[in-house]
């Protein structure tokens, strides 16, 4: 058996991303013991708000190193001093990083720095710099314009009234009055700016995921030995998701062949789980509902987004007793059912506000069973046609009727019961239709519902089953 | 022992003559009927608006039926749509018996075509585990086959109603009826 720990394990499987152990916060070179002095990337995404592409950025950028910090946003930091020497220094990272970003779809700039803010603002001002010596920092700042710090609209105002317009200038203005006519927040921004404060960042975690591989020691044809193979794998992501209190919706499970393509079993829950013994058990249904076409060789699980689940207390009542709600029964009855038979196994049934009986119903996701029922008569329903001559069962679509002599036989000639009730709509919406319809009884006592179209050739249909 | 309670059907003439007064709440009934469409579901639809009404309503589930149940005839005629769901596909009778057993279904209607006695046996199990009321229709042929479920009634369409044949009960007296639906 082998498995390999994705994310979890220091010393992973892949040489070139260094492993996530980055403690949560940063302590930079200048104030503790940690010899090595620190360079920065800083990334400025022009352009960018959306936190969900930083942060899928921020994970891919893992791959440098295991220092990275948001900047929100559109500011990404990345700590290199130590995966220099893997990418060929600070010119060969810059294009891997190119080359990474060409996938999002923009133009970064990136700047290197002794000091997070320094790069992130060199950044910002659209200058590359590369200042790899802490002694050469001011200088190389000096000439950046203000707006890049992004301090208030105000400050930089009166700033500009002074004269100040860049980096270096601002500098070279006496601290205490600085500070007086300006804001220590500001101060503290120069300062860390400068390296003279350290710079505590937040380290990027990225979102986790459960991906376990096995190979059992043959290749295995039947599904009960492919369930007794997959048994450590769900025991893992038992103790897994329990250690995080977190549950998944979406599991998937790849199988490999000798020859064939993977086969893969995608898992929905309709409700987050925790539950390792349920999950295989779900798994097990759905995978006997799959023909395998070659004997398996490796199996492997896949969880990649987890949701936030606790266990839940047993219910004292039975469901549909006093109190009782059946709904862990209900989610459990559709993931069965979809898991044997298909996503589209359960669904329920809707009203829509449509005048043609074919658009006066719809099929819906299955009813949840939180709410109260619609029970009382101000929750009821009122159909638009008043249904007293609505059959209960519909067919999917007209159903041509033979004739003789005009009238409609089915299995023998149909009698015609009720006054004709003429439904002339959708005539907005391409949809026309002008029918007068009737209830009719076959031969055998059964009420149908009819209609005849007015529009020539007047023909008969049948469209419903009164039940 | 006297019967338990049972779910009134909406017909004062059937209820008196059903164990309970009434649909049973667990177990299966079979209703046999000539043709589809013969009346059965208008005979069911009291008892069914009853149930999805209620305060602690659970689902009812309409396993494989055979046409679109239409929802607005349905809302029409007193079922909370939000309690009423429906399970397509092949594989009917596992869905049914899965259904019925799941305890997540106040009542369960299923189409079924051949069933066997063994597996009218699982679904009568089925039902008792999940306290469901499950309601087989099949042909009016099945009459000569031996059946397990609690009750068992055909049914025939007549001009303005239906006739019902109680075949199996306890303590229903034989014989036909008919009824005004």
């Amino acid at each position: 058996m082998r498995a390999s720990v994705f994310r979890s394990i220091p010393h992973g499987a892949w040489p070139a991303k260094p492993p996530a152990v980055a403690p949560l916060r940063e302590v930079p070179s200048g104030a503790g013991a940690s010899p090595a002095p620190e360079l920065w990337a800083g990334v400025h995404l022009p352009g960018w708000d959306s936190a969900e592409k930083l942060g899928s950025l921020a994970a891919r950028a893992q791959r440098f190193t295991p220092r990275v910090s948001l900047a929100p946003p559109d500011g990404l930091l990345l700590e290199v001093r130590g995966s220099l020497h893997l990418f060929a220094g600070v010119t060969g990272l810059r294009s891997a990083f190119m080359s990474e970003c060409v996938r999002f779809k923009v133009q970064p700039v990136l700047a290197f720095a002794p000091t997070p803010l320094a790069a992130l603002t060199a950044a910002r001002a659209g200058k590359a710099l590369e200042v790899l010596n802490a002694a050469q920092l001011v200088g190389q700042l000096a000439p950046l314009p203000l707006t890049a710090l992004r301090w208030p609209e105000e400050t930089l105002a009166r700033l500009t009234r002074l004269g100040v317009h860049t980096v270096g200038a601002v500098l070279r203005l006496p601290r205490a009055g600085f500070a007086r006519r300006f804001g220590a927040a500001q101060l503290a921004t120069l300062d860390l700016l400068t390296g003279r404060a350290p710079d505590v960042r937040a380290a990027f975690r990225p979102r986790e995921r459960f991906r376990r591989r096995r190979e059992p020691g043959c290749e295995i044809a039947s599904h009960d030995l492919l369930l007794a193979a997959l048994a450590p794998l769900f025991a893992d992501l038992g103790v897994f998701l329990r250690a995080r209190q977190c549950g998944v919706t979406e599991l998937e499970c790849l199988l490999t062949h000798r020859q064939r393509q993977v086969t893969r079993c995608v898992l929905r829950l309709a409700a987050p789980c925790a539950d390792a013994q349920r999950l295989a058990g779900l798994l097990g249904e759905h995978l006997s509902a799959l023909q395998l076409p070659e004997a398996v060789r490796t199996c492997e699980l896949r969880a990649d987004s987890l949701v936030p689940h606790r266990q839940g207390s047993e219910n004292l009542w039975q469901p549909g007793e006093q109190g009782g709600g059946a709904a862990r029964e209900t989610s459990g009855l559709i993931e069965r059912l979809r898991a044997r038979l298909g996503p589209e196994a359960v669904q329920g049934l809707g009203l829509l506000e449509g005048h043609r009986p074919e658009s006066s119903w719809s099929l819906t996701a299955p009813p949840a069973l939180t709410s109260p029922p619609a029970g009382d008569a101000a929750h009821a329903p009122i159909h638009p046609c008043g249904s007293a001559q609505r059959p209960l069962w519909l067919l999917a679509a007209p159903q041509p009727l033979a004739m003789q002599n005009g009238r409609p036989r089915r299995r023998g000639p149909l009698r015609l019961v009720s006054e004709p009730e003429r439904i002339e709509t959708g005539w907005w919406d391409g949809g026309e239709i002008t029918r007068d319809y009737y209830t009719a009884i076959d031969i055998h006592g059964v009420r149908l519902w009819v209609f005849r179209e007015r529009a020539a050739p007047h023909g008969w249909f049948l469209h419903g089953v009164f039940g | 022992m006297r019967a338990p309670r049972g779910l009134p059907t909406g017909f004062a003439e059937l209820d008196e003559r059903l164990p309970g007064k009434g649909w049973p709440r667990t177990g299966l009934i079979e209703i046999l009927v000539s043709r589809f469409g013969s009346g059965e579901l208008y005979l069911l639809l009291p008892a069914l608006a009853a149930l999805t009404r209620a305060a602690t309503a659970r689902w009812c589930v309409w396993v494989a039926p055979p046409l679109i149940p239409f929802a607005p005839a349905l809302a029409s005629r007193g079922v909370a749509l939000d309690r009423v769901a429906v399970v397509g596909g092949t594989r009917s009778l596992w869905a049914f018996e899965q259904t019925l057993g799941s305890g997540a279904c106040d009542a369960v209607l299923a189409w079924a075509r051949q069933p066997k006695p063994r597996d009218i046996r699982r679904l009568q199990l089925a039902a008792e585990r999940g306290r469901t009321l499950g309601v087989l229709f099949r042909p009016r042929r099945a009459a000569r086959q031996a059946s397990t479920a609690v009750l068992r009634l055909s049914l025939e369409p007549l001009a303005p109603g239906v006739r019902i044949t109680l075949l199996k009960g306890r303590g229903v007296p034989r014989g036909a009826f008919c009824l005004n639906l």
